[in-house]
């Protein structure tokens, strides 16, 4: 097992999993020191009901000082000064995020905003410009995916400015993660498709890639391991609630594991893709994951293979050679991802040219290949990537993810 | 015997060599980063990506030996010295310990395994570290023979060896006299 001369790792969030799980949350509060939550989610969380549940289970004994539904599909700095405005307005102590990616960025921006006081968030962007404890947050993970409720980033858009800001500090991890299948029974199956592929996503590259250790290895496996038994589970079965459970603990775990291990170039593609077509960051995880595990095979390949073991189980595991056994881990995500793909009619897509949005249009032209790649090159995940990227190779990757080709390994080049 | 495990004790003299070392290299650096901008359009490139004007900084936490360079607002990059007080510096690297801004100096260890085993703090937006990092490699690879180079960057870039060599000349030649 690789061992870093050097590493840091912290995951202080405390994880309550179960399927009463949010009967907890007043506990929680308490042991916070908060009693009056402002719960922060979106529309289409509060028109499925999770709220009205949500607030079933806190009970009598805890009444949330309000419900803020305003959080858009991209948290945006509009959207946080709001909620902010609200927060203050009703004396609230605490937070409650119920939802996806989105809806945990925003939460952890009002959290800056209402512990640090004013109204300028550009103020605290970038890394390191927090530098004291903030309210209590607890985030409620509506999808299975994302990881948010153990990171330390939030992303926040500046419409005016036509720029994301990133924050970046160890007060930004929520104090709790409460998993609770009541919250993604109702997950569409294209959507459980995508984001447990971008939680397989998180786990595989923190595992293979350069600032993987100890810590985060064993999470990393563990939460390949609960994604490729129940993963396929859930998809036959939407409503088995334990299979929920397990991928909603597989990506708290990937969080866990990517947030100290950081991730490579499927995230680094998949946010320049995000960024230039709006296409889901799932989608672009599922479709890139293959592509990152074979771009880096001269440089990972022993890593990769023994993904193997959790991914297909040890019969598989024993019965493949040692040589083969990265192609084969490669293989099995290509067979997964067409498996989704079959179960969810085609919505989920295993190439770029396959991306449709809402209305069944195509989402990705080729001709904006080139505008992609520009995006990439600012992405600070490159970093973390064993083999060096440039606009040659990421053009090449690209292109034959566009196409559904498997990498022509010749056109990779070494140093 | 080779395994048996011994404690060292290293004092200050040991401290002081370091940052003997050190203080040159990272003046050197910063200065060939300048020149490498002037020189190479590659590196021209990835200053342009960042924003004007700009400012960032390389150096040993918490005040050790440092290296500012700024892209000015007529997008020149300049180095401007060794101290990071009292600038305004738009992204601040800094390595947590001497002895690792040593092993990376001395090519021990890549900047990519640097920032991977999380020995750099980072103050600023974390986007503008990339084209940093690469232009810090791009820098290395002129500056260092292959051998070297090949220890300190994950993949040293393809470039005609006429392209190499004119333009490690010139990097020198600037980095020590000055344009
Ligand atoms: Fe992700």
């Amino acid at each position: 097992m690789t061992h870093p001369a050097f590493y840091e790792f912290g995951s202080p969030v405390r994880v309550v999993s179960g399927l009463t799980a949010l009967e907890r949350i007043p506990g929680l509060l308490e042991d916070l020191g908060a009693a009056r939550p402002l719960v922060i989610t979106d529309k289409g969380v509060r028109a499925a009901g999770l709220v009205d549940v949500l607030t079933g289970a806190l009970g009598n004994g805890l009444e949330p000082g309000g419900i803020a539904d305003e959080v858009p599909p991209d948290s945006s700095v509009a959207a946080v000064r709001e909620v902010a405005h609200r927060f203050r307005e009703a004396r609230c102590d605490g937070i409650l995020a119920l939802g996806g990616g989105s809806v945990l960025d925003t939460a952890k921006g009002v959290n800056i905003l209402v512990s640090e006081g004013g109204d300028d968030l550009m103020a605290y962007s970038g890394a390191g410009a927090l530098k004291r404890r903030l309210k209590p947050l607890i985030a409620i993970p509506t999808t299975a995916g994302t990881g948010s409720e153990t990171t330390l980033v939030a992303v926040i858009k500046d419409a005016a400015r036509q720029v994301k800001m990133t924050f970046v500090s160890h007060y930004l991890i929520p104090d709790a993660a409460v998993l609770d299948p009541r919250m993604t029974l109702t997950l569409p199956p294209h959507i459980t498709a995508a984001t447990a592929m971008d939680a397989l996503t998180h786990a595989m590259e923190a595992y293979t890639c350069l600032a993987k250790n100890p810590q985060s290895d064993a999470a990393a496996l563990a939460a390949v391991a609960l994604i490729a038994e129940h993963l396929p589970r859930v998809m036959a079965a939407p409503g088995d609630a334990h299979a929920r459970l397990a991928l909603a603990n597989a990506a708290t775990l990937a969080g866990m594991a990517f947030s100290n291990s950081m991730c490579g170039m499927v995230h680094n593609l998949g946010h320049a893709v995000g960024a230039v077509c709006g296409v889901p960051h799932g989608t672009c995880m599922a479709i890139f994951l293959p592509y990152g595990l074979e771009y880096n095979l001269h440089k990972n390949g022993p890593l990769t293979a023994e993904l193997l073991l959790p991914l297909a189980g040890p019969e598989v595991f024993a019965r493949t050679p040692a040589y083969h056994r990265p192609f084969r881990v490669i293989e099995a995500v290509r067979q997964l991802n067409r498996h989704l793909r079959e179960r969810t009619a085609g919505r989920h897509a295993c190439s770029l040219q396959e991306v449709r949005d809402a209305r069944g249009q195509a989402q990705i032209p080729r001709e904006r290949l080139p505008e992609i790649v520009a995006a990439a090159m600012r992405d600070g995940t490159a970093i973390y990537n064993p083999e060096d990227l440039d606009r040659e190779d990421v053009l090449m990757v690209l292109t034959q993810a566009w196409e559904g080709l498997p990498l022509d390994r010749t056109r990779v080049r070494q140093g | 015997m080779a395994t048996r495990w011994e404690y060292r004790d290293h004092g200050p003299i040991r401290e002081i060599l370091r940052c003997a070392y050190l203080t040159p290299m990272l003046w050197f650096m910063g200065r060939a980063v300048a020149a490498a901008a002037a020189v190479d359009t590659d590196v021209r490139r990835e200053f342009d990506t960042l924003p004007t004007p700009f400012t960032f900084a390389l150096g040993v936490w918490p005040a050790g030996p440092a290296m500012v360079v700024a892209k000015g607002a007529d997008g020149r990059v300049r180095y401007r010295g060794g101290r990071t007080a009292g600038v305004d510096i738009d992204l601040l690297m800094q390595i947590k310990h001497l002895e690792t801004a040593f092993q990376m100096f001395t090519f021990r260890e890549s900047t990519a395994t640097a920032f991977a085993r999380n020995r750099l703090l980072v103050q600023g937006d974390v986007a503008n570290a990339v084209p940093v990092a690469r232009v810090l490699d791009m820098t290395e690879v002129y500056l260092l023979p292959r051998v070297i180079a090949r220890l300190a960057v994950k993949r040293i870039p393809r470039w005609k060896p006429w392209r190499t060599w004119i333009g490690r000349l010139r990097i020198y030649w600037r980095t020590l006299w000055g344009y």
